[in-house]
């Protein structure tokens, strides 16, 4: 799959990258610490969405009172959870110890998203469920003339899921020009890669002919994600964005293997150098 | 055999639904390609920009309705209920687990979907929808049981599961002047020494078995557990006591329904004998839903039969 390079004319100042840039790095060091907490949290995917989610909830989300003008982040592959916490405790909305008090009983924060949590939109963790609901948002949205917009995050291992296929076809249907897809494309999955399991080379032409607006970027690099959110946002159609990533981003002892976690040894000497 | 007249209950959902619309602009309707079986498609006669058929995906047509719900509008889901079952992880994992305001309707329930064979008939449904957590299960027992209930349905906060059948639908309770309430069952007849508790189109033969045990000399209490869940326990409690001995009937699975509902307050409340009447197996082809409760002796004459052991 052919990845969209950097253009000339990035709608972001170098300034603000490196504030994003700083997020991510937090958030990306907070998900290995919470594995001194807990675990078994899923880092390898946590740290493959860093900065999809930092750039969404950082640059992109706008909160509103009404459902129909606030934009909805929708983490289908629910097995993030920590990655999702980690940024929005950097925006605030979580209380930092609380991360280290992840799938403790007495904590806030589950295993998986669940709506009780500040800055969860959608209960999460069964793969495949994400885009239907936030085609219905969507929807919903559209009916009422508000201004919300809905961006779903789905992996690829989770495009095996039936019900993706159902939501595709149905999103290009209601011609919902306010949904923005993405799919991480880190060729893995739970059991292996994705290459051996079911091979996904072949997606981007499947979305692509069923009638969605399919854009490419490199998922850890804010240039290139700003660039393409910024082209999304202007085509009036349903647009899916391929973002390439690494499972395990940035933690060299599991990055790009299907390994989701490493030892709290190893997870020490990082912190230590970061 | 066959009763007088009947009401088609898909029919009367319908209207009731489009009554509705009327009065309330968020209320949505959805099917998954079954507008037409179900009778939904009468509400985008009416209403095409609140109407939505997603095609063959009901696992898309529940997590597309949790979507709605979740940003405001409230969903009606339209479908036969063995194909919803197909969805029941997305019933669990987003209706139930975030207690959203979805309406699922279903038509071709039990028997009813006769012709389609087993592969069509939903035996199964209410054991799956009971054990959900915020969820309501109610299964009314006729049209006119639509009529009053419907409304309240919608009106009601949170996730209801309500269960109808097809065409067949002896009338049992248009005489009746109740207001129906979630959460309460209805006594159809009065009686002294068993109580038959029903639901849905199988009330009738709960009513045929009594008349036929008054003739025995057997005085038979009959009762509507329109609302499986949540259940009246008052009401079977009292007649546990009363008369001593129940009989269920259902077009259901014995296995985790009406039966297995009531046995669940009775052995807490007043442990009384109980007897199950109801399928054990999967079911098969036939001309008309009738032919098959009596086959497969979902009928009076097996509830007749277990309450004559039953005053042994």
């Amino acid at each position: 799959m052919g990845i969209k390079g950097e253009r000339d004319g990035i709608p972001i100042s170098i300034d603000e990258i490196n504030k994003l840039r700083k997020v991510a790095s937090k958030a990306r060091n907070n998900v290995i610490k919470m594995q001194f907490y807990d675990h078994s949290i899923h880092v390898g995917s946590s740290l493959s969405s860093i900065e999809i989610l930092t750039a969404l909830i950082f640059r992109y989300l706008r909160d509103s009172e009404s459902k129909y003008d606030k934009d909805w982040l929708i983490l289908s592959k629910g097995h993030a959870a920590p990655g999702l916490y980690a940024v929005l405790a950097e925006k605030g909305l979580i209380p930092e110890e609380e991360l280290w008090k992840i799938q403790d009983i007495s904590g806030l924060l589950q295993g998986h998203p669940e709506i009780f949590i500040p800055g969860i939109d959608m209960s999460t963790g069964s793969l495949g469920q994400g885009l239907s609901f936030g085609i219905g948002v969507a929807t919903g949205i559209r009916m009422q003339g508000g201004k919300g917009k809905v961006y779903v995050i789905m992996g690829d291992g989770e495009q095996d899921e039936g019900e993706i296929w159902e939501a595709m076809t149905h999103a290009v249907t209601r011609k919902l020009d306010n949904l923005i897809s993405f799919i991480e494309i880190n060729n893995y999955q739970l059991d292996g890669s994705v290459d051996d399991i079911k091979p996904k080379h072949f997606l981007p032409d499947v979305w692509k002919a069923v009638g969605w607006r399919t854009l490419f970027c490199d998922g850890h690099d804010f240039a290139s994600l700003i660039d393409t959110i910024e082209e999304a946002h202007k085509i009036r159609e349903p647009v899916v964005i391929f973002a390439k990533t690494l499972r395990g981003k940035g933690f060299p002892v599991i990055e790009n293997t299907k390994v989701q976690r490493a030892s709290p040894d190893d997870a020490r000497k990082y912190l230590i150098n970061a | 055999m066959m009763q007088g007249s009947t009401l088609s209950m898909r029919d009367t959902l319908a209207q009731v639904l489009v009554e509705l619309g009327e009065k309330d602009k968020d209320l949505v309707v959805m099917t998954a390609d079954v507008g037409d079986s179900t009778r939904a498609s009468k509400f985008k006669e009416k209403f095409n920009d609140r109407y939505f058929n997603v095609g063959i995906s009901e696992q898309d047509l529940v997590n597309f309705a949790a979507g709605l719900s979740a940003v405001g509008k409230k969903p009606v889901v339209v479908n036969f209920a063995m194909f919803l079952m197909r969805a029941w992880e997305q019933i669990r994992n987003s209706i139930s687990r975030m207690n959203l305001d979805v309406k699922l309707i279903v038509t071709h329930s039990g028997y009813s979907d006769s012709g389609d064979g087993s592969s069509h008939q939903a035996l199964e449904d209410i054991a799956l929808m009971r054990t959900l957590p915020n969820f309501s299960v109610v299964i009314p027992a006729d049209s006119a049981d639509i009529k009053r209930g419907l409304p309240k349905i919608i009106s009601h906060k949170g996730p209801v599961y309500y269960r109808v059948g097809r065409e067949y639908s002896p009338q049992i309770t248009d005489k009746m002047d109740y207001e129906f309430e979630i959460g309460k069952s209805y006594v159809l007849k009065e009686g002294s020494d068993l109580t038959i508790i029903g639901a849905g189109v199988l009330l009738w033969d709960a009513m045929k078995a009594a008349e036929e045990l008054e003739r025995k000399g057997i005085s038979a209490a009959v009762i509507n557990l329109s609302s499986v869940k949540p259940i009246d326990e008052q009401t079977i409690e009292y007649y546990a006591r009363k008369t001593g001995r129940i009989v269920t009937i259902e077009e259901h699975s014995v296995y985790g329904g009406v039966g297995s509902a009531v046995a669940e307050v009775v052995v807490r409340k007043y442990p009384v004998p109980m007897r199950f009447v109801g399928a054990t197996t999967f079911g098969r082809s036939a001309r008309s839903q009738r032919d098959l409760i009596d086959y497969y002796k979902v009928n009076y004459e097996t509830v007749i039969k277990e309450s004559l052991e039953l005053m042994k």
